[in-house]
């Protein structure tokens, strides 16, 4: 009873912290003045009827009224303006966000998948051997990883795996391409699944998913090794040693569970965050995702993509701290949320 | 014992999911093994929406120029022994086969002028025009398409192709913009009545002839007067007449029209200092406040089908698309190459209803592979946006079936990747999986000399754009911080004769060459005889008077041109030290301020960066033994996508920029350089800046904008390109071209040429750029490998080639 009301009471508070958030955001952006300048022998007067009828002229509030109206009648989130690059102009926003969701969930899951084990497994094994030579190897590559940015290894891992021993492919398949192989069929604006689920688009996916998860096995694997070696200096363990378990089973059972509580929460977080997708890496690997969305919608001035994309990650932000908060309490029965 | 346990589990692991990897790497690529003749290219930003009444950008086009075929086209001229004539071009019909200049038959009907030429053409289509699905297509499908580019409930982005610029299809505004209600409409750019169209009433005040109002204007901007009023010019005009009439104005400013009002302001504008203005001129300070566009039907558009191939134009502005021989002149393919043409179902199937809370239609044709209709020499066969599009061969196209067309068009398929990273792309050009490539600066070293490489000028001069507004400038200096001496023509001159245009296209371009006036290369001033501007004697002395050479001590005009490098350190110096001086005993600045430039851009990239720390690299040692010596700062700021408006309001001191388009028009060009509605910084005020020429064998002295106007055929004489002989208006482009450039506000830096390299695969028919057939296009390209023979190259190379 006391989770029920402790979830009741956060997801209230979610909202009211989305609603404010949003309205700012819908205000900051249509303060920017929308760029009206033509080329040479183009008549502004269509410009401007395409601003007006996007109401964007109309008094801010105005808008925001409509524009929640449009969301909440029609489920319409409104249509790329202009100059965003990449999407036609008036193409629903919904329908293209959709369209590329795909490519950078399923990357970030896989690169997931890849760097939670493969870090943990790092982690403990260094922390195992703490100040050994291995541990040293560990940590020094590591932090080698975690400091050198993403476009670095990005690009050098394009140049070397894929161009010079051409063991990968250089970018990410296309979808028609996919669907005339595996004869399937392609639709434009959907997130056409069924197109990812073979070997050719899994393997054009490892270059960004390995170059994904670098990072994230750097930072698993830094993280796992600092929380298991505390745990494995506390009381407990010279406990559950003396009261007869071997090592191993003292550090699975006792140990690595302790150990747990804070890196799993984490977990969750970056899963939940692989929606945002990668800038860098999408761009190196040529991939359709939706990492380059969110700059270039402020780039281009265009409101809805603007306002959609801030929405989304807005409530996937606030849902992640909701979830991991409650996580604690399943992973470890200590903790209960909201109990007096 | 344990450790080693856990030791084995953790490698376990590590093996498995190496094993599940190297099992997917496993999947052999598929490999083309076709014989078939493949290019694969890319783009960074991917076209979208491919549809003619509505694309937005370059991008757009490079999927149309694909699927459409031309009325008339540009083609190399070849000599007897089928070599190239290099510069030189031919005019063919293509999917046309006659052209007639019909006005004297329609004359009548449409009010043309009896005797006039070019206002009303018939174009003849062949018979086997065909859609990629076999339908028909006849005349009254591009009459169809014309309604639908001008339905003003679409408002299509392409509408205005037909009634701003040289192609004016009769009432096509009209029809476009009919209901429509324009506040504050400015007669003299509307040119909608002249006094012997009004009505006069009981009351003796004239108004439109539906009784609505029109009255002379003193306070509302005019377009036509580069947005300001007649107020504000009143100081040149007759001081009586403008009391009078001030006296008469209502609170908006407004003159009623009335035969007193007209006689007032005959006199108020017939003065020297006006330039002796007459009655004639009076509607050009005309101003409705509230203009609605009467309701048209279609038939009064200038374009219909005369009969099921016949279709016939009636323009409101002529155009010679015929030499007085009867064969077709450039502008055939220049100005009517085509007209835009939808398929008729699939387009009314693809047409969107007004969103929620909108008023406008849209429509979804020609952005997919399934609303994509061909009728030219490709059709699209994939689309992925952002991603991939691929054209195969349309085998309805009428082209391929042509004896002039026998062995080109050797392209089965194009695959173009959008790339957006130059780093990703270069990988695969030499991996050899796309086919061309532009040179990046990183690279640009080791490849320009590849006998792979060529080189591509374009008509785009980049040049810097200093503010012109005082005020502004005033307005942004701070304690200790001076800013208006960029104000002073001096200090512009002296900070453009401290730059070496070649050193700084050399250091921050790939291949980009010093320029120094508005036109590069690129520009003819008279087409049909292949003249181009810089090379005529008129522009090389605004060259040499601007960049003090005086042609006179050298032999040719070539070599004093040749002489220039736009670098003249003691001279700028000289220049910086008198401004100073001045404006210290002026009091416009201390002995102590500084002077901070402040540049911005759109992004401060690496290029931008690396320009702006050449400037400032310059303008640092341009004040080395003047009184700014230490004195002088930049400072650079990235403004966004707002630049060019934040520019033009004056919140920063310097961009770069410059203009495209119109190459083949300069004087029409220079509108880009003298209207306010296009400068970079609009403070010059070039509709009271004189100046003196002789046009025509008679003095003048004008505003810049009205010698503007009036070399357009817009202003009180009509010296535009159908009036008179290209030659005698070189002379007043000429003289603009001068003007410009000696007020300083515009420094051309250098002549934009891209460097690109072509993979072995394919070639070109020539690598000397033709201005008219570039490297003659998909047309003319051929292959060297099959893409299976291409496939066993690579393998041989590696999967790498040399291009050094």
């Amino acid at each position: 009873m006391y989770m029920f009301k402790y979830i009741c009471k956060r997801v209230g508070l979610m909202l009211v912290i989305f609603s404010i958030i949003f309205v700012i955001c819908f205000v900051l952006i249509r303060l920017v003045p929308i760029n009206t300048s033509v080329g040479l022998g183009q008549d502004k007067d269509i410009l401007i009827a395409q601003i007006k009828d996007r109401g964007y002229d109309k008094p801010i509030p105005e808008q925001l009224v409509l524009y929640i109206q449009r969301i909440v009648k029609d489920g319409d989130f409104g249509r790329a303006y202009d100059k965003m690059p990449n999407i036609k102009m008036n193409t629903p926003v919904i329908d293209v966000f959709i369209e590329r969701l795909p490519p950078t969930i399923l990357i970030n899951i896989m690169s997931s998948l890849l760097a939670v084990p493969v870090g943990i497994a790092l982690g403990i094994f260094a922390a195992l051997k703490k100040n050994k030579w291995q541990d040293h190897v560990i940590s020094t590559a590591v932090m080698v990883i975690i400091s050198v940015p993403s476009f670095v290894y990005g690009s050098l891992f394009l140049y070397v795996i894929c161009f010079k021993l051409g063991i990968l492919p250089k970018e990410i398949a296309s979808l028609p391409a996919i669907a005339k192989q595996y004869a399937l069929q392609y639709i434009p604006f959907t997130a056409n699944w069924d197109l990812y689920f073979n070997p050719t688009m899994i393997k054009s996916m490892l270059p960004a998913v390995l170059c994904m998860s670098f990072g994230s096995i750097a930072g698993y694997t830094r993280f796992t090794r600092a929380e298991l070696t505390e745990v494995l200096t506390s009381e407990f363990m010279l406990l559950a040693r003396t009261k007869g378990l071997t090592k191993s089973q003292a550090t699975v059972r006792h140990a690595l569970r302790n150990a747990m509580v804070p890196i799993f929460p984490s977990i969750i977080g970056e899963v939940l965050s692989v929606l945002s997708g990668s800038l860098v890496i999408e761009r190196i690997f040529s991939i359709p995702g939706v990492g380059a969305l969110y700059l270039n919608a402020i780039n281009a001035q265009d409101y809805d993509f603007f306002m959609l994309l801030s929405s989304f990650y807005l409530l996937v932000g606030l849902a992640a701290g909701l979830v991991i908060d409650l996580s604690y309490g399943f992973i470890d029965p200590r903790i209960r949320m909201g109990a007096k | 014992m344990n450790n080693k346990k856990i030791f084995r589990g953790v490698l376990a692991a590590l093996l498995a999911a190496l094993m599940m990897l190297s099992i997917v790497a496993c999947v052999p690529a598929t490999q083309n093994e076709e014989e078939y003749y493949t290019y694969n290219t890319f783009t960074t930003i991917s076209p979208t929406n491919w549809n003619e009444l509505t694309y937005q950008d370059n991008n757009d086009t490079q999927i149309m120029s694909y699927l459409g075929s031309s009325f008339f086209t540009f083609d190399f001229k070849f000599d007897e022994n089928g070599e190239i004539v290099t510069g030189d071009f031919e005019i063919k019909y293509e999917a046309a086969t006659k052209l007639e200049d019909v006005t004297a038959a329609y004359a009548e009907a449409w009010g043309l002028p009896a005797d006039g030429k070019g206002y009303a053409y018939k174009i003849t289509l062949r018979d086997d025009l065909k859609w990629q699905n076999g339908d028909p297509i006849k005349a009254e499908d591009f009459v169809y398409t014309m309604e639908q580019q001008l339905d003003p409930a679409f408002k299509n982005y392409r509408a205005d192709s037909f009634y701003v610029g040289a192609t004016i299809i009769a009432n096509a505004q009209g029809y476009a913009k009919q209901n429509e209600t324009i506040e504050n409409l400015d007669n003299g750019v509307a040119g909608l009545y002249t006094l012997a169209d009004l009505v006069k009433n009981a009351d003796g005040v004239y108004t439109q002839p539906d009784g609505s109002a029109i009255y002379f204007a003193l306070t509302t901007p005019l377009d036509w007067c580069g947005g300001k009023t007649v107020t504000q010019y009143s100081p040149y005009m007759n001081a009586d007449s403008f009391a009078a009439l001030q006296a008469l104005a209502d609170e908006n400013g407004y003159v009623a029209i009335t035969d007193e009002t007209v006689a007032l302001w005959t006199t108020l504008i017939y003065t020297e200092d006006w330039g002796f203005e007459g009655p004639e001129n009076l509607p050009y300070y005309w101003i409705i406040p509230s203009y609605t566009y009467p309701e048209m039907t279609f038939d009064k558009v200038g374009i219909f089908a005369a009969s099921d191939y016949e279709l016939v134009l009636v323009l409101e502005k002529s155009l010679d698309l015929l030499k007085e021989d009867g064969s077709l002149s450039y502008k055939a393919a220049y100005n009517m190459a085509s007209l835009p043409l939808v398929h008729k179902a699939t387009y009314e199937a693809n047409k969107q209803e007004p969103a929620s809370g909108s008023d406008l239609w849209t429509s979804t044709y020609n952005s997919s592979v399934e609303t994509t209709m061909s009728w030219g020499p490709y059709k699209l066969e994939s689309f992925q946006a952002g991603k991939q599009y691929t054209l195969v061969k349309n085998d309805q196209w009428f082209g391929y079936a042509l004896p002039e067309n026998e062995g080109l068009y050797q392209t089965d398929k194009i695959v173009c990747d959008t790339i957006e990273e130059w780093n990703s792309a270069w990988v695969k050009f030499l991996a050899g999986e796309i086919d061309g490539i532009g040179i990046d600066v990183s690279v640009a070293d080791d490849y320009k000399g590849s006998d792979r490489a060529y080189f591509t000028p374009d008509d785009f001069v980049a040049s810097l754009q200093l503010q012109s507004s005082e005020e502004q400038l005033a307005a942004r200096q701070s304690a200790g911080v001076n800013k208006t001496i960029l104000a002073d023509v001096r200090f512009r001159k002296a900070l453009s004769l401290s730059i070496n245009r070649a050193d700084f296209a050399a250091e921050t371009t790939t291949s980009s060459l010093q320029g120094f006036g508005l036109y590069n290369s690129m520009h003819y001033y008279d087409v049909a005889n292949g003249k181009a501007y810089r090379e005529s004697d008129a522009a090389k002395k605004v060259l040499c008077e601007i960049y003090n050479v005086d042609y006179t001590q050298y032999a040719t005009l070539d070599e004093a041109v040749d002489a220039i490098t736009g670098y003249d350190i003691d001279a700028a110096r000289a220049l910086v030290t008198e401004a100073y001086n001045d404006a210290l005993a002026a009091g416009k600045i201390s002995a102590t301020d500084k002077v901070v430039i402040t540049m911005g851009s759109g992004a401060i990239n690496e290029t931008v960066q690396r320009r702006f720390d050449y400037i400032t690299e310059a303008w640092k040692e341009l004040v080395k033994g003047t009184p700014l010596e230490g004195r002088l700062e930049t400072e650079v700021k990235d403004f966004g996508s707002a630049w060019a408006e934040d520019f033009r309001a004056g919140k920063y001191d310097v961009c770069m920029g410059g203009w495209t388009g119109a190459a083949w028009d300069p004087g029409y060009f220079l509108l880009a350089y003298l209207s306010p509605a296009y400068m970079y910084s609009a403070a010059w005020d070039t509709s009271s800046q004189e100046m003196t020429f002789t046009m025509m064998g008679e003095e003048y002295t004008m505003s810049l904008m009205d010698w503007y106007n009036c070399l357009n055929g817009t202003g009180e004489h009509d010296w535009s390109d159908v009036a008179l002989d290209q030659e005698d208006r070189l002379p007043l482009i000429a003289a603009l071209e001068k003007e410009v450039l000696k007020v300083y506000y515009t420094v051309p830096l250098y002549n934009n040429f891209s460097a690109s390299l072509l993979s072995y695969k394919v070639d070109y028919i020539t690598y000397t750029y033709n201005t008219f057939m570039a490297y003659g296009g998909m047309k003319y390209m051929t292959y060297n490998f099959t893409d299976a023979e291409w496939a066993e190259q690579v393998a041989e190379a590696n999967g790498e080639f040399d291009y050094k």
